[in-house]
């Protein structure tokens, strides 16, 4: 009777794996397209392959793409830090000091999930333009990108801080430590995993953000919105051949902590053998 | 001078921050929602003429309900799939947990615009799909392309990765052991599955659906380049009266209605949640 039950927990477990699977392959079979496409002649008729590095030197030529990368990495930088900044004292503060107040603070922090990016755009670039009379600027298109960013790195922070065991503190500052110095010394070492992640997202986030950024910068380009632009009047393969770029940076690191995590070195949270 | 409370000095910044940044500016279009514009410029005589356009204007009507529906199928799509990816993770993920969730995330590394490029590229007329039915003699399937059905896989694309993170996130928390209770108890998987994981799971499915839901009303980007010449949304809409038409009132008057429906479904989720019995438990008695 055990033996059946195991093996059709296996059955499902493959098949589990399978989904997985299946939805990893979904995921990236566009990224290898982009990678792929950054190294074929005609860029809208990929096929039959004919492989050519020329949308690589175009890349380094243009100075469209060296801007339009400088705006998406320093709204990208900003608004990470913010966001994961904001939110990592809130989360410390709703988890530390319990209030009555406390799932008021939840929603406030939550709510921009559930408000839709062009929303977040429109509203703002309405509000700053309108009502304060400022034009669009970087300092906008961060704050803007940052609502959404600290609501997701909110819920990251959280999602791990749940679990944080508090009593390390009171133990700290029992021996004296100041609660800055027990945050660096105690606090600091067990959750910075998540709060990387965190930032990792809200950079992601506001790097690549089109609809934010757009209403909110006028005519100064980022990435997507260059990417906008090529994608109406013909795409560039210069773009593509950025994103391969990117990619194979984000996938160096990943194997990093792949390697990382197998030896053992570092654990990434992860609490168990 | 008061010592200022620990919460209000750590939280305090934050909840500022999002009121100043989303909460007045929803306001502000609120009231432009009332105003009149006039070759690009609000003029504040309050009345309710933009929301008479957008209820009595048939092409809004249609693209709204094209749009609700298109969210509806895409969230659904979304929530079949995800639970047995997520579950896996949660449950089967071991030490590589956390790098296979990150994994789901890597492809937001590139752009929303070059994967729906690359997208077309794949499904598309002279694509990846269509060539290779080409190379065995086999028609090309139209439907793949410029289609409400094109659209919808390029939305479950996109949008897929936000509720397997948000109901792994949920099984992260969830006490896996209660399931050995409920196998002693004599419930099968299903049953179990049906009676204990899902309802206490339900709190991260909601939120997950709600993540879906909500950016695929507003999505403009890819019906725009994957759902061909009748396929216009509300969002796409509602971008142009803010770009092209320069009619910011009526622009504003959509974005509250849009808002409205994101609220209406929240509520909705919102009154199904019980928190006694969500995955949130762990945070405690205040």
């Amino acid at each position: 009777m055990t033996s059946v039950g195991d093996q059709a927990e296996g059955w499902r477990r493959l098949a589990m794996s399978f989904l997985l699977c299946l939805l990893y392959v979904f995921l990236y079979a566009p990224i290898l397209f982009v990678i792929y496409a950054s190294f074929s002649q005609d860029i809208v008729w990929p096929f039959p392959p004919s492989f050519t590095t020329d949308a690589y030197v175009e890349l380094l030529d243009n100075s469209l793409y060296a801007d339009a990368l400088k705006n998406s990495l320093i709204i990208g930088l900003g608004s990470g830090i913010l966001s994961t900044l904001l939110a990592t004292a809130g989360v410390i503060g709703v988890l530390r000091f319990p209030s009555r107040r406390r799932a008021l603070i939840l929603i406030a922090f939550l709510a921009p999930l559930f408000v839709a990016e062009l929303l977040i755009g429109i509203s703002s670039l309405a509000f700053n333009a309108r009502l304060l009379g400022l034009p669009g600027n970087l300092f906008s298109a961060i704050a803007a990108n940052a609502v959404e960013g600290t609501a997701f790195a909110f819920l990251i922070v959280l999602a791990q801080l749940v679990r944080y065991d508090w009593q390390m503190d009171d133990a700290a500052m029992v021996f004296g430590a100041s609660p800055a110095r027990c945050f660096w010394e105690v606090t600091l070492p067990t959750i910075w995993p998540s709060l990387f992640g965190a930032f990792l997202i809200s950079f992601i986030l506001a790097f690549n953000n089109l609809e934010i950024s757009f209403y909110n910068l006028g005519a100064i380009p980022t990435l997507p919105s260059v990417a906008w632009g090529s994608l109406r009047f013909g795409l560039g393969p210069e773009l593509f051949a950025l994103a391969a770029l990117t990619n194979g940076l984000v996938f160096a690191v990943f194997t990093l902590m792949y390697v990382l995590m197998r030896t053992g070195i570092v654990k990434f949270g992860y609490r168990g053998v | 001078m008061k010592r200022i409370p620990p919460l209000l000095l750590l939280a305090g910044p934050g909840v500022l921050f999002i009121l100043v940044t989303l909460l007045l500016p929803l306001l502000a279009i609120f009231m432009f929602s009332f105003w009149r514009t006039e070759s690009y410029e609000l003029y504040p005589d309050w009345n309710l003429d933009n929301y008479r356009v957008l209820f009595t204007e048939p092409a809004y009507r249609t693209f709204l309900l094209r749009s609700l529906v298109g969210a509806l199928v895409t969230s659904l799509l979304c929530l079949l799939y995800a639970w047995p990816v997520a579950y896996f993770i949660a449950r089967h993920g071991g030490r590589y947990r956390l790098l296979l969730v990150l994994l789901l995330a890597a492809p937001f590394f590139t752009g929303v615009i070059l994967r729906i490029a690359a997208l077309q590229g794949i499904f598309g007329p002279g694509g990846l799909i269509n060539m290779a039915l080409g190379i065995f003699g086999m028609p090309p399937i139209a439907a793949l392309m410029y289609t409400p059905l094109a659209a919808t896989i390029g939305h479950v694309y996109l949008f897929v990765p936000f509720m397997v993170t948000a109901i792994y996130l949920s099984l992260v928390n969830f006490n896996f052991d209660l399931l050995e209770t409920a196998k002693i108890n004599g419930a099968g998987p299903w049953r179990a599955f049906i009676e204990v994981t899902w309802p206490l799971n339900w709190i991260g499915t909601a939120i997950g659906l709600a993540l879906v839901f909500i950016p695929c009303l507003a999505s403009a980007v890819t019906p725009r380049f994957l759902g061909g010449p009748s396929a216009t949304s509300f969002g796409m809409s509602l971008g142009q009266q803010f770009g092209e038409t320069g009619t910011w009132a009526l622009g504003s008057a959509m974005g509250v209605v849009l808002f409205a429906f994101s609220l209406l479904v929240l509520a909705v989720m919102g009154f199904t949640i019980n928190l006694k019995r969500s995955g949130f438990t762990g945070m405690g008695a205040p």
